[in-house]
């Protein structure tokens, strides 16, 4: 715009005006590089689920929700095996790390704060938030199926229920902080012990957001597979009520099936991808407006 | 005296019946909040403890050959940790050349050019990425990248540089399948952004817009402003955020699986098929046995701590300037 | 040096202090520690059975200090801590024997901001009474009913008992926290500047809410409006830097100081 200005361009010195463009090239070109990046983002969310839909979507038939995953090189068969075994294991996993986390949490906003003690749970927790999930298969490898002498359901719940731990633990912490100390200190003036304000007042107050929290945690481990290859790994057929033995599950048994041979297995593998993220992505976007709720409060 | 009494009878007066509600109940919800935070510290603890636990026996065999042993012989029982840890490395480190500038660029869209109305979508889908299981990252990477990869960029470039010094064998694909460790890099890249923008954008949205608007009221432009006032006030938190992509890049299973190839051998060239850590546990442990068993638990411990060497300097760095 | 008429004429028609009525809280050389921040230095006070007694002050001169006291609210914070002896109706508040709960239940406190907590109005009002006495449901609405009734608040939410305390107007909060407060017939009511998140209306109702409020219970309130002061109270204190500077009939103090400080405060002169 300036450029086609004549008062702004004339009687300036020639080596003012180089020094102009310039700045004006550096700044356009990091208008555009910004862009495109952002645009990259956008495409490749955009191709993953394309793909997902062009090459999940065939597979959608009945049979994917009643049948179990089918032997090697057979036809037909689904997936049900593996919805259900991934459903048990994820809500076994959360309802296990829900009271732990909820609880820890609490201690670091509301017990803890400042000391030192607090300080290092926190800042250990925040590292356990990005600890590579398969350290933890392995140590739940070590710590269950070894001693057991068998896969099984219990040690993918308790695998998933480790991962799900820290976030819920660091949001409870977050939405707790976020209540404003005088709804504590007017609990406390009617003379109701510390734990009654924290369970009757602080939560209360806060519900949205460790909501969210636990929605967050149950989309981080819908999806994991890594600690499940070791500790539930799978299986073709139904599993028993014990959950010993391998227990199929749809991450797991996509990992297996995309890069099988078979062209059923892999289909079915598409299915589940598919499922499996529509599913994640949604309870992503309904925490982010539930914890939208809770900050605007 | 008289006062007193009269205060004594006023009390009495106006007293209520007050049953005191026990302090037990109490004390049991402490503890348990207690308890609770403590369980983090030992399942961090758990963690470390079970590791070497199971990596004893490879660690007492091999010694410290076994960082250095290039040998992955199921055979003869030799193995080393050498070819799967600079696999690891590579890839984290072509994931954060590729990564870091795509991120910071989504944050300086984000905070400084993006439109209003389209901040909330977009910032949104960005950080959907980051919900996507690892296992469709792979799956994508297999199926949708890799191909286009190799078509568009492996034979290209490898017709190109055949026989050129150097970039010649860093970028030659003797197989060009798509799959490698560029290609896990590049994966990798993509899994990370939306950390690093993230933790990136929030930096930048808390430096006061004071600061900002007299930069441009002074008349820079978007690039001075982003160069000599956003990026050296975030720096030390923007290095943080990239050391925590570093983390996830390092220790990340499914989708490095899918796309590196998994070749327990050393290859100069980036195009070439390669492993880490992680892929090879992934791989190899639900067949591995004894001396095998024990060194892919090994090669966890080394990747326990590199990863969390990472993880901690990333969060002091985060940290320090969120309190500040 | 005596006051304007203007001041003269606020007196007017008020109900005087009493300087008879028993002491129900008895201030002992008391002083207060915000670490090693010597916040209280040596205050002797008495506030008298159903009267109010209002703290002034400029800011940080300890009067909220001197009210956090009265029911312990500071030892929620391990870093602050009190020395000397505060006497409610002769026993020392600050003996660590004493149960805090039970005390914070016979000394109620309304704080700066409306706190409604996040659950129905009528929650709100049985939170504290079911804490200590354990009511059938009649006698229970009853209480609620007539908590709502002193706190000014009944006819504006009886048919939304409901409804939650949070999506009242701002006034309305603090008059459901003064019913809170009035629910468990304490002794004495703390308010700590209940009105200065408040428009002008709302304190004008909450002020002639505490000149009723007399009656039944002695009330120590801070506040950095000296006018309000003047409207309700029937004695002051001024405060100034962490200690007692003069303690005196309101009127006394407002048109007849003692000291130079107060009659620098009162008229404006600095704070």
């Amino acid at each position: 715009m300036d450029a086609s200005n004549p008062i702004a361009t004339a009687g300036r010195a020639p080596t003012a005006s180089r020094v102009r463009s310039g700045r004006r090239i550096a700044d356009r070109v990091l208008i555009l590089a910004s862009t495109i990046a952002t645009l990259l983002g956008i495409i490749v969310l955009g191709s993953i689920l394309l793909m997902l839909i062009v090459e999940g979507v065939k597979g959608f038939t009945p049979a994917l929700f009643t049948a179990p995953t089918p032997g090697p090189g057979s036809e037909g068969g689904g997936i049900a095996n593996a919805i259900l075994g991934s459903l048990i294991m994820t809500l076994l996993g959360i309802l296990i790390a829900t009271p732990v986390g909820l609880m820890a949490g609490t201690f670091l906003a509301e017990y803890g704060r400042t000391s030192k003690l607090a300080d290092i749970i926190r800042f250990l927790n925040d590292v356990l938030l990005s600890a590579p999930s398969i350290l933890i298969g392995l140590f739940v490898y070590t710590l269950m199926v070894r001693p057991m002498g068998t896969y099984s359901g219990w040690a993918g719940a308790v695998a998933l229920a480790i991962i799900a731990t820290p976030v819920i633990v660091r949001t409870t912490e977050d939405m707790l902080r976020l209540v404003p100390g005088p709804m504590r200190e007017a609990g406390a003036a009617l003379g109701a012990p510390r734990s009654l304000v924290i369970r009757a007042v602080t939560w209360r107050a806060a519900s949205a957001g460790i909501v969210t929290g636990i929605i967050l945690a149950l989309a981080r481990i819908a999806g994991e597979t890594a600690p499940l290859l070791f500790t539930a790994l799978n299986n073709n057929s139904w599993f028993n009520a014990n959950l010993l033995g391998g227990v199929p599950n749809l991450p797991v048994m996509i990992y297996q099936f995309a890069l099988s041979p078979y062209p059923n297995w892999q289909s079915l593998a598409w299915s589940g991808a598919l499922l499996i993220t529509v599913t994640i992505l949604a309870l992503s976007v309904v925490a982010r407006f539930v914890i939208k709720d809770q900050r605007a409060r | 005296m008289t006062a007193l009494t009269q205060t004594l009878t006023v009390a009495r007066e106006s007293a209520v019946a007050r049953i005191a509600p026990s302090k037990t109940g109490d004390r049991l919800f402490q503890g348990a909040a207690y308890a609770s935070a403590l369980f983090v510290l030992m399942v961090l603890a758990g963690i470390l403890g079970s590791i070497i636990y199971g990596a004893w026996p490879a660690f007492s065999e091999f010694g410290f050959g076994f960082l250095t042993s290039s040998a992955w012989n199921i055979g003869t029982e030799q193995f080393g940790a050498l070819p799967a840890v600079i696999g690891t490395v590579a890839a984290a480190m072509l994931a954060l050349l590729i990564g870091v500038p795509i991120s910071l660029g989504i944050a300086v869209y984000l905070t400084q050019l993006c439109p209003g109305w389209a901040r909330k979508p977009v910032a949104m889908t960005i950080e959907l990425l980051a919900s996507v299981p690892s296992i469709i990252y792979g799956m994508w990477g297999l199926f949708v990248f890799a191909p286009l990869f190799a078509r568009f960029v492996q034979v290209p470039v490898s017709n190109l540089v055949e026989g050129l010094p150097i970039v010649g064998t860093i970028l030659y694909a003797r197989i060009p399948s798509g799959v490698g460790v560029l290609t896990a890099g590049i994966i990798l890249a993509i899994m990370i952004v939306p950390f690093v923008a993230s933790i990136t954008r929030d930096m930048l949205d808390q430096i006061p817009t004071v600061l900002r608007e007299s930069a441009y009221g002074i008349g820079c432009t978007t690039w001075e402003v982003v160069r000599h006032v956003l990026v050296p006030q975030a720096s030390v938190s923007i290095i943080g955020a990239i050391m925590l992509g570093l983390g996830r890049a390092l220790g990340e299973t499914m989708a490095v699986t899918f796309v590196i190839g998994n070749a327990n051998r050393l290859s100069a060239s980036i195009f070439d098929p390669g492993s880490t850590i992680a892929s090879r546990i992934a791989n190899e442990f639900n067949e591995a046995d004894g001396l095998q068993l024990s060194s892919l638990m090994a090669l966890g411990c080394l990747l326990f701590i590199i990863t969390f060497v990472v993880l901690i300097i990333a969060r002091l760095l985060v940290r320090r300037t969120k309190v500040a | 040096m005596s006051a304007s008429p203007a001041i003269r004429s606020q007196f007017e028609g008020r109900s005087p202090a009493d300087v008879k009525a028993p002491v129900r809280i008895a201030v002992k050389n008391l002083n207060f520690y915000y670490g090693s921040f010597h916040g209280l230095k040596d205050i002797n006070l008495d506030f008298r059975d159903r009267q109010v007694t209002a703290l002034i002050g400029p800011s940080g001169c300890g009067k909220s200090t001197l009210l956090r006291t009265f029911n312990r609210i500071y030892s929620l914070y391990p870093e602050q801590r009190a020395e000397g002896e505060i006497l409610l109706d002769g026993q020392n508040v600050l003996d660590s024997k004493i149960d805090l709960n039970e005390l914070r239940s016979r000394v109620g406190m309304v704080f700066q901001k409306p706190t409604p907590f996040p659950m129905s109005i009528y929650d709100n009002v049985a939170f504290g009474l079911r804490l200590y006495e354990k009511l059938p449901k009649s006698e229970l609405d009853g209480r609620v009913e007539e908590s709502l009734r002193k706190a000014a608040l009944w006819d504006e939410v009886k048919d939304k008992l409901k409804q939650s305390g949070t999506g009242l107007s701002g006034g309305q909060q603090q008059r459901l926290c003064i019913a809170r407060t009035v629910a468990q017939r304490p002794e004495v009511i703390l308010f700590d500047e209940p009105t200065s998140a408040l428009d002008p209306i709302s304190t004008g109702r909450i002020e002639e809410l505490i000149e009723q409020l007399r009656a039944e219970f002695t009330i120590v309130i801070v506040t950095h409006n000296m006018q309000q002061a003047a409207r309700i109270s029937q004695f002051t204190a001024f405060m100034y830097l962490g200690e007692l500077i003069e303690f005196d009939a309101t009127t006394k103090i407002f048109m007849n100081p003692a000291k130079r400080q107060t009659q620098d405060y009162i008229t404006g002169r600095f704070g």
